[in-house]
Protein backbone atom coordinates (compact mmCIF):
# COMPACT_ATOMS: atom_id res chain seq x y z
CA UNK A 1 0.00 0.00 0.00
CA UNK A 2 3.03 2.70 1.14
CA UNK A 3 4.95 2.13 -2.15
CA UNK A 4 1.70 2.34 -4.42
CA UNK A 5 0.92 5.74 -2.93
CA UNK A 6 4.88 6.89 -2.60
CA UNK A 7 4.56 6.10 -6.85
CA UNK A 8 2.04 8.20 -6.86
CA UNK A 9 3.68 11.30 -5.57
CA UNK A 10 5.74 13.15 -8.71
CA UNK A 11 8.47 14.42 -7.29
CA UNK A 12 10.15 16.35 -10.22
CA UNK A 13 7.13 18.32 -10.69
CA UNK A 14 7.71 22.31 -10.10
CA UNK A 15 7.07 22.71 -6.23
CA UNK A 16 4.53 25.67 -6.40
CA UNK A 17 2.02 26.53 -3.92
CA UNK A 18 -1.23 27.63 -5.63
CA UNK A 19 -4.24 29.86 -4.62
CA UNK A 20 -7.17 30.83 -5.54
CA UNK A 21 -7.85 34.86 -6.42
CA UNK A 22 -10.85 36.85 -7.97
CA UNK A 23 -9.84 40.06 -10.51
CA UNK A 24 -10.96 43.27 -8.68
CA UNK A 25 -9.70 45.63 -10.78
CA UNK A 26 -7.91 45.82 -14.30
CA UNK A 27 -5.46 48.95 -14.67
CA UNK A 28 -3.64 48.81 -18.42
CA UNK A 29 -1.69 45.71 -18.74
CA UNK A 30 -1.82 44.74 -15.13
CA UNK A 31 -5.00 43.20 -13.08
CA UNK A 32 -5.71 43.07 -8.97
CA UNK A 33 -6.04 40.30 -7.32
CA UNK A 34 -7.53 39.75 -4.02
CA UNK A 35 -6.90 36.32 -2.79
CA UNK A 36 -9.54 33.82 -1.30
CA UNK A 37 -9.90 32.24 1.91
CA UNK A 38 -7.50 29.74 2.71
CA UNK A 39 -7.75 25.94 3.92
CA UNK A 40 -8.12 26.59 8.01
CA UNK A 41 -10.81 29.24 9.00
CA UNK A 42 -12.88 28.81 5.56
CA UNK A 43 -13.38 24.90 5.89
CA UNK A 44 -13.88 25.36 9.62
CA UNK A 45 -17.50 23.55 10.71
CA UNK A 46 -18.26 26.51 12.80
CA UNK A 47 -17.36 29.21 9.94
CA UNK A 48 -20.62 30.47 9.53
CA UNK A 49 -21.11 30.88 13.44
CA UNK A 50 -17.48 31.82 14.32
CA UNK A 51 -17.54 35.73 15.91
CA UNK A 52 -13.96 35.88 14.55
CA UNK A 53 -14.53 36.67 11.43
CA UNK A 54 -15.90 40.11 12.05
CA UNK A 55 -13.32 41.54 14.22
CA UNK A 56 -10.28 41.72 11.73
CA UNK A 57 -9.38 37.67 11.19
CA UNK A 58 -8.69 36.29 7.64
CA UNK A 59 -11.96 37.20 5.87
CA UNK A 60 -12.15 41.02 6.76
CA UNK A 61 -8.60 41.15 5.78
CA UNK A 62 -8.00 39.91 2.78
CA UNK A 63 -8.86 42.68 0.69
CA UNK A 64 -5.64 44.28 2.55
CA UNK A 65 -3.52 41.51 0.53
CA UNK A 66 -4.65 42.36 -2.49
CA UNK A 67 -1.63 42.07 -5.42
CA UNK A 68 -0.66 42.96 -8.72
CA UNK A 69 0.14 40.52 -11.69
CA UNK A 70 0.53 41.13 -15.83
CA UNK A 71 -2.53 40.62 -17.47
CA UNK A 72 -1.21 38.28 -20.32
CA UNK A 73 -4.08 36.34 -20.04
CA UNK A 74 -6.79 38.94 -20.78
CA UNK A 75 -8.81 38.82 -17.54
CA UNK A 76 -11.61 40.70 -16.66
CA UNK A 77 -13.29 41.86 -13.40
CA UNK A 78 -14.52 39.01 -11.35
CA UNK A 79 -12.97 36.05 -12.86
CA UNK A 80 -10.83 33.44 -10.58
CA UNK A 81 -7.88 32.56 -11.34
CA UNK A 82 -5.45 30.21 -10.24
CA UNK A 83 -2.15 31.64 -9.37
CA UNK A 84 1.00 30.13 -7.89
CA UNK A 85 3.86 31.04 -5.78
CA UNK A 86 6.94 28.53 -5.33
CA UNK A 87 7.07 26.71 -2.63
CA UNK A 88 10.22 27.98 -1.18
CA UNK A 89 9.52 31.70 -1.25
CA UNK A 90 7.10 31.08 1.94
CA UNK A 91 10.28 29.62 3.47
CA UNK A 92 12.30 32.42 2.55
CA UNK A 93 9.67 35.54 3.37
CA UNK A 94 9.16 33.72 7.15
CA UNK A 95 13.20 33.68 7.49
CA UNK A 96 13.12 37.49 6.11
CA UNK A 97 9.96 39.01 8.52
CA UNK A 98 10.68 36.92 11.56
CA UNK A 99 13.51 34.80 11.67
CA UNK A 100 15.71 37.23 10.96
CA UNK A 101 15.06 40.16 13.79
CA UNK A 102 14.62 36.95 16.16
CA UNK A 103 18.46 36.08 15.77
CA UNK A 104 18.94 39.43 16.34
CA UNK A 105 17.08 40.62 19.04
CA UNK A 106 18.83 37.23 21.03
CA UNK A 107 22.03 37.93 20.09
CA UNK A 108 21.40 41.53 21.73
CA UNK A 109 19.69 40.58 24.70
CA UNK A 110 22.14 37.70 25.41
CA UNK A 111 25.50 39.59 24.41
CA UNK A 112 23.52 42.38 27.68
CA UNK A 113 23.04 39.90 29.84
CA UNK A 114 26.26 38.32 29.61
CA UNK A 115 28.16 41.52 29.92
CA UNK A 116 26.44 43.60 32.48
CA UNK A 117 23.91 40.46 34.05
CA UNK A 118 21.12 43.38 34.53
CA UNK A 119 17.55 42.66 33.76
CA UNK A 120 16.56 46.56 32.54
CA UNK A 121 20.06 46.32 30.39
CA UNK A 122 19.10 42.94 29.07
CA UNK A 123 15.28 44.14 27.86
CA UNK A 124 16.44 47.62 26.32
CA UNK A 125 19.20 45.52 24.27
CA UNK A 126 16.62 43.27 23.59
CA UNK A 127 14.45 45.58 22.02
CA UNK A 128 17.02 47.32 20.11
CA UNK A 129 17.96 44.12 18.72
CA UNK A 130 14.93 43.84 17.43
CA UNK A 131 14.59 47.28 15.60
CA UNK A 132 18.01 46.51 14.28
CA UNK A 133 16.60 42.71 12.81
CA UNK A 134 13.16 44.44 11.35
CA UNK A 135 15.82 46.84 9.74
CA UNK A 136 17.79 44.44 8.30
CA UNK A 137 14.16 42.53 7.13
CA UNK A 138 13.18 45.61 5.47
CA UNK A 139 16.51 45.98 3.28
CA UNK A 140 16.35 42.29 2.58
CA UNK A 141 12.89 41.95 1.87
CA UNK A 142 13.57 45.07 -0.64
CA UNK A 143 16.10 42.92 -2.28
CA UNK A 144 13.76 40.13 -2.88
CA UNK A 145 11.03 41.91 -4.38
CA UNK A 146 13.55 43.58 -6.83
CA UNK A 147 14.42 40.36 -7.63
CA UNK A 148 11.03 39.46 -7.98
CA UNK A 149 11.80 36.36 -6.03
CA UNK A 150 8.33 37.23 -4.12
CA UNK A 151 5.99 37.86 -7.33
CA UNK A 152 3.09 35.40 -7.44
CA UNK A 153 2.42 33.69 -11.03
CA UNK A 154 -0.62 33.74 -13.27
CA UNK A 155 -1.23 29.64 -13.81
CA UNK A 156 -4.84 29.05 -15.30
CA UNK A 157 -8.42 30.05 -14.70
CA UNK A 158 -10.31 28.72 -11.87
CA UNK A 159 -12.63 26.21 -12.93
CA UNK A 160 -16.46 26.89 -11.77
CA UNK A 161 -16.93 25.77 -7.56
CA UNK A 162 -13.61 25.93 -7.81
CA UNK A 163 -11.72 26.27 -4.65
CA UNK A 164 -8.55 26.35 -2.39
CA UNK A 165 -9.54 22.94 -0.94
CA UNK A 166 -10.98 21.03 -3.84
CA UNK B 1 25.16 28.90 29.57
CA UNK B 2 24.59 25.04 29.93
CA UNK B 3 21.17 26.10 32.44
CA UNK B 4 19.86 28.13 29.22
CA UNK B 5 20.23 25.14 26.68
CA UNK B 6 18.87 23.09 29.19
CA UNK B 7 15.61 25.01 29.42
CA UNK B 8 15.35 25.40 25.66
CA UNK B 9 15.80 22.04 25.02
CA UNK B 10 13.15 21.15 28.00
CA UNK B 11 10.43 23.67 26.73
CA UNK B 12 10.78 22.64 22.91
CA UNK B 13 10.59 18.90 23.83
CA UNK B 14 10.02 17.51 27.56
CA UNK B 15 7.42 20.07 27.68
CA UNK B 16 6.66 20.36 24.00
CA UNK B 17 3.74 22.80 24.38
CA UNK B 18 1.11 20.74 22.26
CA UNK B 19 2.20 17.35 22.81
CA UNK B 20 2.85 17.68 26.34
CA UNK B 21 0.83 20.17 27.90
CA UNK B 22 -1.92 20.06 25.07
CA UNK B 23 -2.10 23.59 24.07
CA UNK B 24 -2.66 24.96 20.53
CA UNK B 25 -4.53 22.07 18.74
CA UNK B 26 -6.65 24.25 17.15
CA UNK B 27 -3.67 25.42 14.74
CA UNK B 28 -2.26 21.76 14.86
CA UNK B 29 -5.18 20.38 13.26
CA UNK B 30 -6.18 23.22 11.04
CA UNK B 31 -3.17 24.54 9.56
CA UNK B 32 -0.95 21.41 9.22
CA UNK B 33 -2.45 20.28 5.54
CA UNK B 34 -0.26 21.92 3.89
CA UNK B 35 3.34 21.28 4.56
CA UNK B 36 4.44 25.12 3.46
CA UNK B 37 1.07 26.31 5.73
CA UNK B 38 2.81 24.46 8.57
CA UNK B 39 5.96 26.38 8.29
CA UNK B 40 4.56 29.84 7.64
CA UNK B 41 2.73 29.32 10.83
CA UNK B 42 5.00 27.83 12.69
CA UNK B 43 7.75 31.04 11.71
CA UNK B 44 5.35 33.39 12.94
CA UNK B 45 4.38 31.90 16.12
CA UNK B 46 7.52 31.72 16.72
CA UNK B 47 8.05 35.52 16.60
CA UNK B 48 4.78 36.37 18.26
CA UNK B 49 5.00 33.94 21.21
CA UNK B 50 8.55 35.18 21.82
CA UNK B 51 7.70 38.58 21.80
CA UNK B 52 4.31 38.62 23.11
CA UNK B 53 6.80 36.50 26.33
CA UNK B 54 9.30 39.79 26.11
CA UNK B 55 6.09 42.25 26.82
CA UNK B 56 4.22 40.18 29.49
CA UNK B 57 7.38 39.56 31.59
CA UNK B 58 8.26 43.21 30.95
CA UNK B 59 4.40 44.52 32.28
CA UNK B 60 4.41 42.34 34.76
CA UNK B 61 7.32 42.93 36.13
CA UNK B 62 7.09 46.50 36.09
CA UNK B 63 3.53 47.10 36.80
CA UNK B 64 1.49 44.11 37.85
CA UNK B 65 3.78 42.79 40.80
CA UNK B 66 4.83 46.21 42.09
CA UNK B 67 0.87 47.31 42.33
CA UNK B 68 -0.32 43.66 43.72
CA UNK B 69 -2.65 43.87 40.34
CA UNK B 70 -1.97 39.78 39.78
CA UNK B 71 -5.47 39.13 39.87
CA UNK B 72 -5.64 40.92 35.69
CA UNK B 73 -3.01 38.79 34.70
CA UNK B 74 -4.73 36.72 32.32
CA UNK B 75 -6.50 39.42 31.06
CA UNK B 76 -3.50 41.66 30.79
CA UNK B 77 -1.77 38.99 28.58
CA UNK B 78 -4.83 38.36 26.41
CA UNK B 79 -4.50 42.46 25.77
CA UNK B 80 -0.53 42.14 25.24
CA UNK B 81 -0.80 39.09 22.77
CA UNK B 82 -3.56 40.78 20.91
CA UNK B 83 -1.80 44.05 20.54
CA UNK B 84 1.88 41.89 19.62
CA UNK B 85 -0.01 40.30 16.79
CA UNK B 86 -1.20 43.74 15.70
CA UNK B 87 2.22 45.70 16.11
CA UNK B 88 3.89 42.51 14.15
CA UNK B 89 1.18 42.58 11.37
CA UNK B 90 1.74 46.65 11.25
CA UNK B 91 5.67 45.68 11.25
CA UNK B 92 5.46 43.15 8.34
CA UNK B 93 2.93 45.24 5.92
CA UNK B 94 5.29 48.18 6.63
CA UNK B 95 8.98 46.50 6.01
CA UNK B 96 7.47 44.50 3.06
CA UNK B 97 3.85 44.63 1.48
CA UNK B 98 5.01 41.59 -0.71
CA UNK B 99 5.75 39.65 2.86
CA UNK B 100 2.27 40.72 3.97
CA UNK B 101 0.39 38.80 0.98
CA UNK B 102 2.37 35.82 1.84
CA UNK B 103 2.88 36.05 5.18
CA UNK B 104 -0.34 38.20 6.42
CA UNK B 105 -2.77 35.39 6.78
CA UNK B 106 -1.58 33.46 9.46
CA UNK B 107 -1.13 36.34 11.97
CA UNK B 108 -4.44 36.54 12.84
CA UNK B 109 -5.03 33.48 13.41
CA UNK B 110 -2.21 33.39 16.31
CA UNK B 111 -4.41 35.75 18.46
CA UNK B 112 -6.71 32.90 19.73
CA UNK B 113 -3.67 30.48 20.01
CA UNK B 114 -4.10 29.71 23.45
CA UNK B 115 -0.74 28.04 23.51
CA UNK B 116 0.43 31.84 23.46
CA UNK B 117 -1.00 32.34 26.24
CA UNK B 118 -0.36 29.34 28.53
CA UNK B 119 3.64 30.04 27.88
CA UNK B 120 3.43 33.73 29.06
CA UNK B 121 1.62 32.40 32.06
CA UNK B 122 3.73 29.42 32.88
CA UNK B 123 7.32 31.66 32.65
CA UNK B 124 5.59 34.31 34.85
CA UNK B 125 4.39 31.85 37.57
CA UNK B 126 7.86 30.00 37.23
CA UNK B 127 9.46 33.36 38.04
CA UNK B 128 12.15 33.18 35.50
CA UNK B 129 14.55 36.12 34.94
CA UNK B 130 14.48 38.38 31.73
CA UNK B 131 16.54 36.24 29.39
CA UNK B 132 15.21 32.87 31.24
CA UNK B 133 11.77 33.51 29.67
CA UNK B 134 12.65 34.76 26.47
CA UNK B 135 14.82 31.44 25.91
CA UNK B 136 11.83 29.42 27.00
CA UNK B 137 9.47 31.24 25.38
CA UNK B 138 11.66 30.93 22.37
CA UNK B 139 11.94 27.33 22.97
CA UNK B 140 8.42 26.44 23.50
CA UNK B 141 7.57 27.84 19.89
CA UNK B 142 10.31 25.88 18.33
CA UNK B 143 8.85 22.76 20.15
CA UNK B 144 5.75 24.00 18.46
CA UNK B 145 7.04 25.01 15.12
CA UNK B 146 8.47 21.37 14.67
CA UNK B 147 5.52 19.48 16.10
CA UNK B 148 3.57 21.17 13.21
CA UNK B 149 5.89 20.62 10.65
CA UNK B 150 6.36 17.02 11.29
CA UNK B 151 2.32 16.41 11.55
CA UNK B 152 2.01 18.46 8.11
CA UNK B 153 4.34 16.10 6.58
CA UNK B 154 2.79 12.83 8.07
CA UNK B 155 -0.71 14.18 7.30
CA UNK B 156 0.15 14.70 3.59
CA UNK B 157 1.56 11.31 2.95
CA UNK B 158 -1.51 10.47 4.89
CA UNK B 159 -3.39 12.27 2.35
CA UNK B 160 -2.03 9.16 -0.12
CA UNK B 161 -2.68 6.48 2.21
CA UNK B 162 -5.84 3.71 1.77
CA UNK B 163 -7.46 5.08 5.50
CA UNK B 164 -10.83 2.95 6.34
CA UNK B 165 -13.53 5.87 5.66
CA UNK B 166 -14.40 6.17 8.79
CA UNK B 167 -10.96 7.26 10.16
CA UNK B 168 -10.54 9.37 7.28
CA UNK B 169 -9.39 13.25 8.12
CA UNK B 170 -9.63 14.40 11.88
CA UNK B 171 -9.93 11.33 13.39
CA UNK B 172 -7.19 9.46 12.22
CA UNK B 173 -5.33 12.98 12.03
CA UNK B 174 -5.97 12.32 16.23
CA UNK B 175 -4.96 9.27 15.92
CA UNK B 176 -1.35 9.97 14.61
CA UNK B 177 -0.87 13.35 17.17
CA UNK B 178 -1.49 10.80 19.91
CA UNK B 179 1.37 8.36 18.74
CA UNK B 180 3.48 11.28 18.68
CA UNK B 181 2.59 12.13 22.02
CA UNK B 182 3.82 8.86 23.47
CA UNK B 183 6.80 8.90 20.73
CA UNK B 184 7.35 12.59 22.72
CA UNK B 185 7.30 10.97 26.32
CA UNK B 186 10.74 9.22 25.29
CA UNK B 187 12.32 12.65 26.10
CA UNK B 188 10.51 13.27 29.77
CA UNK B 189 13.22 11.36 31.17
CA UNK B 190 16.34 13.59 29.15
CA UNK B 191 15.27 16.98 31.21
CA UNK B 192 17.22 18.67 33.78
CA UNK B 193 15.91 18.21 37.65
Amino acid sequence: MGESAYSATDYSAPAMMEGIAQVVAVEGDMVWLVPEQGSSCGSCASASACGSRGIGTTASRLDKRRFRIDNGANLAVGERVVFGIRENVLLKASITAYAIPLTTMLLAGALAQWKYGSDPVTMAATVAGLAIGLGISRVLAGRLQTRGDLAPLFLRRARPGETCNS
Amino acid sequence: MKEYLLLMFTSALVNNVILGRFLGLCPTMGVTTRLDAAVGMGMATTFVMTVAALAGWTINTLLLEPFGLGYLRTITFILIIASTVQFTEMVVRKVSPSLFQLLGIYLPLITTNCAVLGVALLLVADKMSFISSVLFALGSALGFSLVLVMFAGLRERLALMDVPRLFAGPPIGFIVVSLLALAFMGFSGMGAS
